[in-house]
């Protein structure tokens, strides 16, 4: 009586449960894409209008887009996924999970920026953001936030946070060896701050909490000059990073041929112009940059990207410890 | 003990007296309608198997999950391999007693100030008539409508260097906001309210008879207040307090936001960065969460210990009428102290997120000439993505509160019956899902319900949500309804049932009226929190859906920051909005 009850009780509970839920999700592709949310949502409904074929996005930071693949690993929802970290297309190709492919509209990819199974999407480099109306001189390198002027004025996004932010501090680390920790040690000496994510840094230079940003997001900062906000954006005399913005197939998706279909669609002009409008560089070379372009950034030498491979004493562990030992975290 | 004898009695008769009851019962059902005509013992036990079973479908099978993934770090790609290897990278950690002993700190600073400032007005608004008392009621809820993590967004807005304040003022208290104490001024504010509410319906429910039969044997009337109605509330606070204990171990927002800054570091952001940051750690973040549960649960037990024995039942059968007490001349200070809170709680912050929704940039600052509707203009031009997700979160919200409130007050009932054995463990396992950040709850579910061989899953449908609320946010009817029901004496029910009402019939006539009003006040707040939770639905919001809050979250993460408040604002003025014309149409209806 009593197992007969519970049992009764279960399957009660069970079709409530299952009564909530709508069917069975529809053959959609499915795309998990890193920020900005405006970019993909014109990329699916570009692709739809061209092609018919229905597609549903899943947009997230790229630390939740992998927290979701990872959880749904015994089960895998997502075809194509786009994130704003290399290294995290780098960690999952080497994995197995990434199904090969040489889309024909990357043949005017620059060759750092695909390998064959993953392609940029388009690149954003790392910038000095600065607040024109802070009463602070214009910056035009990293040293000079280590100025008197700008002592308590910086914000630098947190590398444990922000995977731009790492590879920043990778390829200062790679090009200037340990004069990259000395700047560090001198920034937090002229009480720097290491602020959460990258909007969480951005956000204090809009207001005039602080005058700039060691290591900012470019085109999230041209959006908002964009907008009317004084800011500049400033790419440093000594160079910086390119983020190239992996996307990738994986090997489990149901739908090979869509998917392939869609990267095809991103790095066609019809897409890569929608990458524009973000202010984001275009990954093939055929269309133009609504912004300062590839060509005119300073980079570090050697960059990862150069290399093909991490430099010696840049992984993420050793960088995040010194980096704290650096700021005395 | 007396009336638990009498109680167990009682209830031996009332099921003894089911043959003989039965044909009664049925020619009453006619009339009753919805009640099943069916054996009172039976009865009984079907309600009790059917809360064990959601509960642990909607609780405990995604916890179990968790607890799994921390012992089979393999188990998301449905593996068992390298069991344990996960346990030992976490507690070798030499930063894991810090992060633990920071999370205790931040939880008692929390949860004292929270009594400091929720008990006194809590009393006071259950003891005396205080004017305008709904209003106060609504402008101490809004806290819960503001999302932590916009509330702390305000405040750095509000008072860092060259913020709102310094513009108006010329000063700023930025050293303030980023440290210890301004994070737990911070989560204070969004806190304290659970407090306020549980003591003020708590002392308004104790309060009444017996402290006029105090005050008709002599007593003064604080001495009323302070030696019978205080202690008869003390369930309330205890229950509310453990409440905040909880929220304030598992909140991410505030930490996240404020104590990056400040280099203050809790357990709930350690779990996070596991779960947010490339590469990601299930298993390490499985093990931290466990840790969490573990000392949630031991505040819990101790809770408890402390209220055993405790229980005191005010509300025995007459309806007595509730005469609310003057403050005479302590009219002013009593005003003035709750002036004070509502300024800091709800309008600091909501002036903050007015100001950045009204500007058209932040760098303009506060001038005639940077005012504008921009970023509501834009919300509105931008296609309707935003006010699908208004209305995907009221839905929810809605869904989200009826399912607690049912399932909330059937576990507080079951469990509160002092016969029923196991009821302890019903009573921590609806309180677990308190300490666990949402994060943690949704890797839970989608561990739980992405499993292949599930014929049917709730899994990338909007009903994935709902269950994550629901599990979320189920401690609070359950909390609330338990501090009620310590209060209804057991021989009310029971003589319903000896005069031949079924179990379904006395819980509806008898027991329900008597806590429909903590529970609704639950449910309120369960509307409020689940129309703008933002953590679990960033990972479990499926593919082409978003909540209010993650379309705001969105707009952060891209810099803009204005139209981000601009929804914030309209969200809250529009849940606040529906709460206030719900509670409107519930006072008509139970005036007639």
């Amino acid at each position: 009586m009593q197992v007969f009850s519970s049992v009764r009780g279960l399957a009660g509970a069970g079709l409530m449960a299952l009564g909530l839920a709508a069917a069975a999700p529809a053959a959609a592709l499915t795309v998990y894409s890193a920020g900005p949310a405006p970019l993909i949502e014109a990329l699916a409904a570009g692709f739809t209008k061209l092609s018919g074929e229905p597609v549903s996005v899943f947009q997230g930071t790229t630390g939740k887009i992998f927290a979701r693949l990872e959880a749904e690993a015994a089960n895998p929802q997502a075809d194509v996924v786009i994130s704003a970290s290399w290294d995290s297309a780098v960690d999952l190709d080497q994995r197995g999970w990434l199904m090969p492919y040489a889309s024909p509209k990357a043949a005017s990819v620059p060759d750092v920026y695909k390998t064959s199974n993953y392609v940029a999407q388009g690149l954003s480099a790392l910038a000095l953001v600065w607040n024109t109306k802070s009463g602070t001189p214009r910056p035009g390198d990293w040293n000079d936030l280590t100025a008197d002027a700008f002592r308590d004025k910086v914000n630098l996004p947190d590398p444990a946070q922000s995977g731009t932010a790492l590879e920043l501090l990778a390829g200062l680390v790679s090009a200037q060896g340990d004069k990259a920790w000395q700047l560090m040690s001198e920034l937090r000496g002229n009480g720097a701050a290491v602020a959460g994510a990258n909007a969480a840094a951005l956000n204090p230079v809009l207001q005039g909490a602080k005058a700039a940003v060691f290591g900012a997001v470019d085109y999230v900062a041209y959006g908002q000059k964009a907008k009317g906000e004084a800011i500049e954006v400033i790419f440093p005399s000594s160079g910086t990073v390119i983020a190239p913005r992996p996307m990738m197939i994986l090997k489990s998706t149901s739908q090979p041929e869509q998917a392939k279909a869609f990267i095809d669609y991103v790095l066609s002009s019809a897409g890569q112009t929608e990458v524009a409008k973000v202010y984001l560089i275009p990954a093939t070379t055929g269309v133009p940059a609504q912004r300062v372009g590839l060509a005119d950034i300073p980079l570090l030498q050697p960059s990862r990207a150069v290399d093909g491979g991490t430099p010696p004493a840049t992984d993420r562990a050793t960088l995040l410890r010194e980096f704290d030992q650096a700021f005395g975290r | 003990m007396a009336t638990r004898r009498l109680r167990r009695s009682a209830t031996r008769q009332g099921a003894g007296h089911g043959a003989r009851g039965e044909t009664g019962r049925n020619r009453r059902s006619a009339k009753a309608g919805v009640f099943p005509p069916r054996g009172g013992a039976t009865s009984a036990a079907g309600l009790k198997h059917f809360t064990i079973a959601a509960l642990l479908i909607v609780v405990g099978l995604p916890l179990a999950m968790i607890g799994l993934q921390a012992v089979f770090p393999e188990i998301a790609a449905g593996r068992l391999g390298a069991p344990f290897t996960a346990l030992a990278p976490v507690f070798q950690d030499p930063r894991l007693p810090q992060l633990i002993l920071n999370t205790l700190k931040l939880a008692a600073g929390v949860v004292l100030l929270s009594a400091v400032i929720g008990i006194p007005l809590g009393v006071l608004r259950g003891w005396f008539r205080i004017p305008v008392a709904p209003l106060w009621d609504l402008l101490m809820l809004v806290p819960f409508l503001i999302p932590p993590y916009i509330a702390a967004m305000g405040w750095i807005l509000f008072l860092q260097p060259a913020g709102y304040w310094q513009q108006l003022t010329g000063w700023h208290a930025g050293n303030f906001l980023f440290s210890f104490p301004g994070v737990v001024f911070v989560m204070t504010l969004n806190v304290f309210p659970v407090v306020y509410f549980a003591v003020s319906r708590g002392v308004a429910s104790a309060g009444g008879r017996l402290a006029d039969v105090a005050r008709v044997c002599g007593a003064p009337p604080w001495r009323a207040l302070w030696r019978v109605t205080l202690p008869l509330a003390a369930p309330a606070m205890a229950a509310s307090l453990l409440l905040a204990f909880a929220m304030s171990i598992e909140e991410y927002g505030t930490p996240a936001v404020l104590a990056a800054n400040a280099g203050f570091f809790v357990l709930v952001t350690g779990i996070e960065s596991r779960l947010s940051e490339w590469p990601i750690d299930l298993p390490g973040a499985a093990v931290m969460s466990l840790i969490l549960v573990a000392l949630a649960l031991t505040v819990f037990s101790l809770q408890r210990r402390l209220l055993r024995g405790r229980d005191f039942e005010t509300i025995g059968g007459k309806p007595a009428a509730m005469a609310e007490r003057e403050l005479g001349v302590w009219r002013w200070p009593v005003l003035l102290a709750f002036t004070a809170v509502v300024m800091l709680a709800t309008v600091a912050p909501l002036f903050a997120i007015g100001a950045t929704a009204f500007s058209r940039t932040l760098s303009g600052g506060l001038t005639a000439g940077n005012l504008g509707l921009d970023h509501f203009h834009a919300i509105f031009t931008e296609g309707s993505a935003a006010l699908r997700a208004f209305g995907l979160s009221i839905g929810l919200g809605l869904a989200a509160a009826l399912l607690t409130g049912l399932l909330g007050a059937a576990v507080a009932y079951v469990a509160s019956r002092p016969a029923q054995r196991g009821g302890r463990w019903l009573d921590a396992l609806s309180a677990l899902p308190n300490t666990l950040p949402g994060v943690v709850v949704a890797v839970g579910l989608i561990l739980l319900w992405n499993q292949p061989f599930l014929p049917f899953t709730p899994y990338n449908t909007v009903a994935i949500l709902l269950l994550a609320y629901v599990c979320l946010l189920l401690p609070y009817p359950v909390r609330y309804a338990q501090a009620a029901l310590r209060q209804v004496a057991g021989n009310l029910e029971a003589a319903a049932r000896v005069h031949g009402a079924g179990i379904y019939r006395a819980l509806w006539r008898i027991v329900l009226p008597l806590v429909w009003p903590s529970v609704l006040a639950a449910m309120v707040l369960v509307f409020a929190v689940a129309s703008r939770e933002l953590v679990a639905s960033l990972l479990l919001a499926p593919a082409g859906m978003q909540t209010v809050s993650v379309f705001v979250w969105r707009q952060f993460e891209q810099g803009s920051v204005g139209q981000g408040m601009a929804v914030s604002l309209l969200t809250i003025l529009a849940t606040g909005g529906l709460i206030l014309a719900a509670l409107h149409v519930l006072r008509r209806l139970q005036r007639n």
